[in-house]
This record gives structure tokens, C-alpha cells and sequence, in this order.
């Protein structure tokens, strides 16, 4: 696969569907949001030894699933190439629930609240759940700038993030016991 | 969770036609279970290298066309070259978004070299009623030429290095500069980052309201 040079030199780009508008329209911006989410999302699984090949792998997919977002984010209402885009099926949702539940099924509970930190491939995790939460509120926006409030939601987008945003913190607190750094808490 | 993972079709090299010194047609049988749409791509791997090419064909035909470039020193372009027929392959996809869609727009399909292949894919599946500006160094280079012509409302046939009877002297964005009536069109482009880049800024500047549909192919 090649890649575009040169056609958005004047700050205007391409959507999916065709359409031309300023790099600074709410769709680009949304879709930014979710293209650093994944590039965040690299750093935690590049931060991962071999030994946690699995997790890495599980990441991945959740890349994966980032791309297929952005492809949606990236195409207008209406658009005939929203019928070829892959939406965030219940299924998958529910994939991201039961990892949440086997990262959470190692912790110990949580005491109190918890500052970001602790070894670096938890400060990454930490990282991408704040962007990811920024997406999120974005992709509300967008949702509600374009008058369609409930299509994302409807495809699984909103909940997705959603739930992400919760398996992130798990993630965080999960890299900080396997490498053996405790989670810093809040002292108040 | 479970990572995505596509699976490879498997298939053999059924045929090689040259349409010209730099570039031929291989023919690839049909995996059963493998449909697409015009437009659309597959990922191919020889084992050690892997490339997207657009598929030349309609979407019934019974076997899978590729239009491919010859690159100089390129892995998979000189494998499909010189591979024996037979040799297997295995390939991932359909990939990619470059379809046709109907709209109020006219359409403009604006294709260099081997990016014509999406286009003659789409006229075999009886697209009609499109401008094509076809680009070309020479006149051999005009691939698909005759069925092209003919599925075309207006096929402008534009050289960058030779003058022909009947052929546009200058790039295709020359011509469409030249000749395209403003307003509103939606282009589909296929070939060179350069042809891309120009066609594109072209629509910002002079045809506001058009959709830019792109593919890069070298």
C-alpha cells in the first residue's frame, strides 16, 4: 500500500468517503484522537517484554479495532462506503469486557484513588486511557455536531471506547503487578 | 480478546499476457469463496515479499486478472514475471474502499499506467457513462485501451513523452485544466503520487464540491 503525498500540503484532506475538508473539520478531528489512541496503545505493547507476548498481541487487536473506528469516523453520513465499513459488533464488546474481567480477576481491590504512574508500561496504559477518554468525548461531539446523535453508538463506537477506557485502567494497574511496581495511591 | 488475522487464499499463476514492455496481465485462478468488488485489491505474498495489486476483472470472471508494472529490482512484479505457470501464491483480501458510487456528480476517472486496472474492473461490471482521462508516457502504455473506449461516455487518452493521432499531448491534468467544465465532479484517481497530488489540488482550486476518491499505484 502506497501512501498519499502532497494533497493535503494546503490543510485540506480527504475523507473516506470523498469529501474534501480542512484538516481542522470535527470528523479529521475525531479521528486524530483515535490514531493517537492506537499510537499510545503501541508504546504500552512496545514497552511489554516477550514474556508478555500475549498481552501484546491482545493490544494489538484493540489497534485493530482503532483502525476500523477511524474508517467509520472517517466517512460521512450517508456515504454509500459506510455499507463496506466494519462497525464495533456486541461480540467484540463483549471480548473487551471478558479481558477486563481477567485482568481484574489478578488485582487487588482498589482502596483508594490511584496516581498515573508507577513502571512505564502502566504510565503508557495510564496515557492511553486519558486519550482514549478524549476520543471518546470527541467522537460525542461529532456525533452531536452532525445532528446524528446515536449512529456511532449505534455501530458500537461510544460503548467501545467506553469500555476500552476501563480496560485500559485495569491494564495500567495489571503491568504495574506483573512487573512488580506497586500502584502509586492517592494520599489525599 | 482475539487478534484479527485474515486468512490467505491460496491459488497458481494461470496465464501472462505483455501488454507492453513494462508491464503484463497474469491471470490467477480463482480461489472458491473469494468474492469482491470493482475496485477492490488483494495482498499477494510469493513467501518472501508482498504487494497490493488492483484486481482487472469483473467480479464473475473465472479467473483473477492483475495489470502489473514491472519495477526494476521489485521482488513480487519480477516474481510474477518470470514464475511458471502454475507457481503458487497465496493472497489476502478484498481490500480497500475505491468503489463506484452513484451520485449527481459526473464521474471523472483520471487513472497513469497500471492504475487503470480498478477502472477497467469497474467497466467490466458494466460501470458506464464516465470521462476517463487516461495517462500514459507512450501510446503502448494505454492499457485496456479499446474495451476502456467503449464503455466510456469520453475517453481522453493523454501522453506525457510522445505525440499520437488522437491523443491529448500533455498530462491528464493538463487536460482536465484545459477542458473539464467547472463544477462538481467526482474523481476517482488511480496511479502516480504525482497525478494524484495534482488532480487533487485542481479540484480544490477549480471544481469545489467534487469528491476525491484516490488509490496510488507506481
Amino acid at each position: 500500500m502506497k501512501t498519499n503525498v502532497g494533497s493535503g500540503d494546503r490543510g485540506i484532506t480527504s475523507l473516506l468517503s470523498g469529501e474534501r475538508v480542512p484538516k481542522s473539520h470535527a470528523r479529521v478531528d475525531a479521528c486524530g484522537e483515535v490514531d493517537e489512541l492506537s499510537s499510545v496503545l503501541g508504546a504500552c505493547a512496545a514497552a511489554l517484554s516477550e514474556a508478555h507476548a500475549g498481552l501484546q498481541q491482545e493490544i494489538q487487536g484493540v489497534q485493530s479495532d482503532l483502525l476500523h473506528i477511524g474508517a467509520w469516523l472517517a466517512t460521512s453520513p450517508g456515504s454509500p462506503t459506510r455499507q463496506m465499513l466494519r462497525a464495533i459488533s456486541p461480540g467484540r464488546l463483549r471480548e473487551i469486557e471478558d479481558a477486563l474481567d481477567r485482568l481484574e480477576a489478578g488485582l487487588p481491590p482498589l482502596q483508594s484513588f490511584l496516581l498515573p504512574g508507577g513502571h512505564s508500561t502502566a504510565a503508557w496504559a495510564h496515557i492511553a486511557r486519558t486519550v482514549c477518554r478524549r476520543a471518546e468525548r470527541r467522537v460525542q461531539s461529532l456525533a452531536a455536531e452532525a445532528g446524528e446523535t446515536g449512529i456511532e453508538s449505534a455501530e458500537g463506537i461510544l460503548p467501545y471506547l467506553n469500555r476500552l477506557s476501563t480496560y485500559l485502567f485495569a491494564l495500567a494497574r495489571y503491568c504495574n503487578k506483573v512487573q512488580g511496581v506497586p500502584d502509586i495511591t492517592w494520599k489525599g | 480478546m482475539k487478534t484479527e488475522r485474515l486468512t490467505p487464499f491460496t491459488t497458481r499463476v494461470r496465464d501472462r499476457t505483455w501488454l507492453s514492455e513494462k508491464a503484463f496481465q497474469v491471470a490467477l485462478d480463482r480461489p472458491s469463496g473469494f468474492r469482491f468488488l470493482p475496485g477492490q485489491s488483494i495482498r499477494i505474498s510469493n513467501g518472501s515479499a508482498e504487494r497490493d495489486y488492483s484486481l482487472a476483472c469483473a467480479p464473475d470472471s473465472e479467473a483473477l486478472t492483475l495489470c502489473v508494472r514491472r519495477v526494476p529490482h521489485g521482488i513480487l512484479s519480477t516474481f510474477l514475471a518470470q514464475a511458471p505457470l502454475g507457481a503458487p501464491l497465496t493472497f489476502t483480501g478484498p481490500h480497500g474502499y475505491f468503489l463506484f458510487q452513484k451520485s449527481p456528480h459526473p464521474p471523472v476517472f483520471v487513472a497513469t499506467g497500471a492504475g487503470v486496472a480498478p477502472f477497467f474492473s469497474m467497466a467490466a461490471a458494466g460501470v458506464r457513462g464516465f470521462t476517463l482521462l487516461h495517462g500514459a508516457r507512450a501510446a503502448s502504455e494505454l492499457y485496456y485501451e479499446k474495451r476502456l473506449r467503449a464503455a466510456s461516455a469520453l475517453y481522453v487518452p493523454c501522453l506525457s513523452e510522445e505525440s499520437a493521432p488522437g491523443c491529448f499531448n500533455g498530462r491528464v491534468s493538463d487536460w482536465a485544466r484545459e477542458h473539464l467544465s467547472p463544477r462538481a465532479y467526482d474523481f476517482y484517481l488511480c496511479g502516480s503520487r504525482e497525478m494524484i497530488r495534482d488532480v487533487t489540488r485542481l479540484a480544490d482550486e477549480r471544481f469545489p464540491g467534487s469528491l476525491v476518491h484516490t488509490e496510488i499505484f507506481h
